[in-house]
């Protein structure tokens, strides 16, 4: 039954799997509890632009994606000083700004470029070994920063008023926590896509997020869901013949809406009055 | 045991260059003292805290901090979805003393419980903190600063919402606080509270008076609370304001 | 400049952009005031799995990216209740799983090709047919709006006391989002959803900027994004670049030149970490 994992290219796509949902799970703990939602599908869209003038200019794609999303974060993080704008207007404005750059520059100037169906669409059968070193990195890094400033973010998310009375940086842990969603989901995009970086990073913790009592289980259970998740869609993929990126994000989906059903009905039984 | 935790000279700071909110501050709190910080709602309380906590920057004269700060806040701006519990949230208290690279152990989670204790809050502590009330909450953020253990504490209308008994029990917390050498910094509407500490700081957009309680008189408090103030005879007064706690940030997140 | 009314395709495209503009600048302004920008942002994928369905099923397409969108809304909004999830990650989960149930749906590799090209259409491709469903859809949206007003400013500004003072929140969530979905739903097909966003977000911006009353916000996001596809068409036109872009960065230069002229207030001064401003989304 599971000999579609003795393909060498299904390897591949099992440990690139594996890898990013320890990323995935890790972060996207926080971007749930952090709201940081919008931001994740923002700095993924917005590697647009760097894609796009990567050929042309001889700058290797995933740099060039880089540099698009540290600009981004960069960028948004000025503009969001304006509390009128609201921090998602802030991330919608220039995301589209970026967007239109990115449109203009592909149709216009380097129309040759194929940035557009990469961001899109990365897939999860075509990874090279760069792609998978890469996603070993951003793994290990994602652990490093969550067992170094785990503390920070809880403290920071909890109650932002006092986390610096309690002797973590605000500032420090901000900024590490953008930059590395920035490379993670730079990471994840030759696997699945801008489009679809969400269902590891976004989607698992949201469904642990309905049980979990504690942040380590939201920790510990985001990256097992993401793990299992990422492995049976695989294998329904092969087997099915579809794309792994679009299975996955539609078996994530179901499950996170039977999870939410379940808690939903589970809220409505009446609590026994002993 | 009289030493100077912290001190401000001359302090005038706000929220906009130029625009100062609170103006000419000089005080100092002593180890083993409790300040009463009184003023009308905007009177500048709340960002006479923040410049001291350093997050309002001084346009004018100096701020002096000796020692570390606890800060129990007004607005309560917790996020009350958040998966901690009551103990989660007391256990941040030792998160300074603690390296990122050590668990906290055995002792602080005994620490916390003690704390938790201390609040009447100790079988509450496996409790999410979003499902206590909210006068539990003023509570085991009290907690916190307690495990914190600072030299120097903080508390921003700390009895808002908390119940008469809840309050006595914190208040004789405090004095033992103040026994063991902390200095204490409350801001409080209860003005006659206010005069059984042991300095009273009056402020109105500047400061109105410093002193101790017994020499806040009449004039004094007029300054402090314009002519809304009834004066009940024998120097007892109280002003009559809506005690309505306005929510400054109420952001919904 | 004459040129954007005398040439047949430019004028039909102006005429479209503009009626567009007129509708989604006001819309915006509540779509940026209701933090549901993600949801602007992000619906426009959600509509695959409807567009497929329909053209198995030989339906008109519209009716399939209106049906799919509007379902992805209701989602939204009933996932979004949750706290602890919250609307960006209801907008994240539902709109990549709907995304992921189209093309596994179209059970074919070239779909998505489909969908790039919702996202950057092109309004020069306008027909009458066109300008007649956005002249409606402006009508409509306008008219909800305004309708609406009331609602919309209780459930924005207080949510807590709204349902004391007769509205539900929870069902003006919904209805704003149903509106949101049904404008891209019936306008992204021929414009792109890139140049649709825009629209809702790039006036509203710079119109929520210049002003602190909500009324003059209304008005002059939809000034703004009128003008704004006015100047963006000629650019295209006279620089030879493509249209949709050119109206989209145009619009976003409308809240630079506004940020510029209306330095305005710089938030309160204290110390603030990067993510303080980006975790107040709803
Ligand atoms: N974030 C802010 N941005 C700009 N101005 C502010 C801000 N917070 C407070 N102010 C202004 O500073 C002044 C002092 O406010 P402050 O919050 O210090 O009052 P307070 O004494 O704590 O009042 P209360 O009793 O209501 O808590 C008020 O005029 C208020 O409008
Ligand atoms: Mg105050």
């Amino acid at each position: 039954m599971l000999e579609a994992f003795d393909l060498p290219f299904m390897q591949r796509a099992l440990v690139a799997v594996l890898l990013l949902s320890v990323a995935g799970g890790l972060l996207g703990a926080w971007v749930v509890l952090r709201r940081l939602a919008f931001f994740s599908h923002a700095v993924g869209t917005a590697t647009f632009p760097g894609l796009v003038v990567a050929a042309p200019w001889g700058i290797a794609a995933p740099l060039a994606a880089l540099g698009s999303a540290l600009l981004f974060t960069a960028g948004l993080t000025r503009l969001i000083r304006d509390p009128r704008l609201g921090p998602d207007g802030a991330t919608g404005l220039l995301v589209v700004a970026a967007l239109a750059l990115g449109a203009l520059l592909a149709s216009d100037v380097y129309p040759a470029g194929t940035g557009v169906d990469q961001l899109l669409f990365g897939t999860l059968l075509g990874l090279d070994d760069a792609d998978l070193w890469l996603a070993a990195a951003v793994a290990a890094g994602a652990l490093v920063l969550t067992l170094a400033l785990g503390r920070t973010w809880l403290a920071t998310g909890f109650e932002p008023q006092t986390a610096r009375t309690l002797g973590v940086s605000r500032a420090r842990g901000d900024w590490a926590l953008l930059a590395g969603l920035a490379v993670a989901v730079v990471a994840m995009l030759p696997a699945v896509g801008a489009l679809l970086a969400a269902t590891l990073l976004v989607v698992p913790a949201a469904t642990v997020r309905l049980v979990a009592r504690s942040v380590p289980q939201l920790l510990a259970g985001s990256v097992l869901l993401g793990a299992t998740e990422g492995v049976v869609a695989l294998w329904f993929a092969y087997e099915l013949d579809l794309p792994p990126g679009p299975v996955l994000a539609l078996l994530s989906g179901v499950i996170f809406g039977v999870v939410a059903l379940g808690q939903a009905a589970a809220a409505r039984r009446p609590v026994p009055v002993p | 045991m009289s030493e100077v935790l912290i001190e401000a000279v001359g302090l005038s700071t706000g929220y906009a260059p130029g625009e100062p909110a609170l103006r000419g501050v000089t005080f100092a709190a002593n180890a083993g003292q409790i300040v009463a910080v009184l003023g009308p709602n905007g009177g500048g309380k709340t960002t006479l805290m923040r410049a001291l906590l350093g997050e309002l920057p001084p346009f004018e004269g100096r701020v002096d901090v000796h020692g570390e700060i606890a800060y129990v806040p007004q607005t309560e701006q917790a996020r009350l979805d958040f998966p901690v519990s009551a103990l989660d949230v007391a256990l941040m208290g030792a998160y300074r003393r603690t390296p990122w690279w050590k668990r906290l152990g055995r002792a602080e989670h005994d620490r916390a419980l003690q704390a938790l204790d201390r609040v009447g809050l100790r079988e509450r502590a496996k409790d999410r903190f979003g499902t206590l009330s909210g006068g539990q909450r003023q509570r085991v953020l009290i907690a916190r600063a307690l495990v914190q253990d600072a030299p120097i504490l903080l508390l921003d209308e700390p009895f808002s919402g908390v119940d008469r008994a809840s309050e006595a029990t914190i208040l004789g917390l405090l004095g033992q606080l103040r026994a063991q050498g902390h200095a204490l910094l409350i801001c409080t509407h209860d003005i006659e509270q206010g005069r059984g500490f042991d300095r009273v700081l009056g402020v109105h957009g500047e400061q109105t008076f410093f002193g101790p309680g017994a020499a806040l008189d009449a004039a004094a408090l007029e300054r402090t609370y314009g002519s809304e103030i009834v004066t009940l005879g024998e120097g007892a007064a109280i002003a009559v304001q809506c005690h309505h706690h306005d929510h400054e940030h109420d952001q919904h997140g | 400049m004459t040129e954007l009314v005398t040439d047949p395709l430019l004028r039909r495209a102006l005429l479209e952009v503009v009626i567009l503009g007129l509708a989604c600048g006001p819309l915006g302004v509540w779509v940026l005031h209701e933090r549901r920008a993600f949801a602007a942002e992000s619906l426009s994928h959600a509509m695959l799995p409807g567009l497929v369905v329909a053209s198995l099923a030989g339906a008109p397409l519209l009716l399939g990216a209106v049906g799919g969108i509007v379902l992805a809304a209701v989602l939204v909004a009933v996932a979004a209740r949750d706290a602890r999830v919250g609307g960006d990650t209801a907008v994240a989960v539902v709109v990549t799983a709907l995304f992921g149930l189209g093309v596994v749906l179209a059970l074919r590799p070239d779909v998505p090709a489909r969908l790039a090209e919702i996202l950057f259409g092109d309004p020069l491709g306008a027909t009458a047919g066109d300008i007649a469903v956005a002249a409606l859809l402006c009508g409509a949206v306008l008219v909800a709006l305004a309708l609406g007003g009331r609602s919309l400013r209780l459930a924005a500004f207080d949510p807590q006391a709204a349902p004391s003072l007769g509205t539900k929140p929870g069902r003006v969530g919904i209805a704003l989002l149903v509106v949101l979905a049904i404008t891209i739903a019936a306008a992204a097909q021929g414009l792109g959803s890139l140049l649709l966003v825009a629209l809702l977000l790039a006036p509203a911006a710079a119109a929520i900027r210049a002003s602190d009353r909500l009324g003059t916000q209304l008005r002059l996001a939809a000034a703004l994004g009128a003008g704004c596809a006015v100047v963006g068409l000629e650019v295209s036109r006279s620089l030879d670049v493509a249209a949709g872009p050119a109206i989209a960065l145009a619009a976003c230069v409308a809240y630079v030149v506004v940020a510029l002229v209306r330095p305005g207030e710089r938030g309160p001064g204290l110390r603030r970490a990067p993510i303080d401003g980006l975790t107040g989304s709803r």
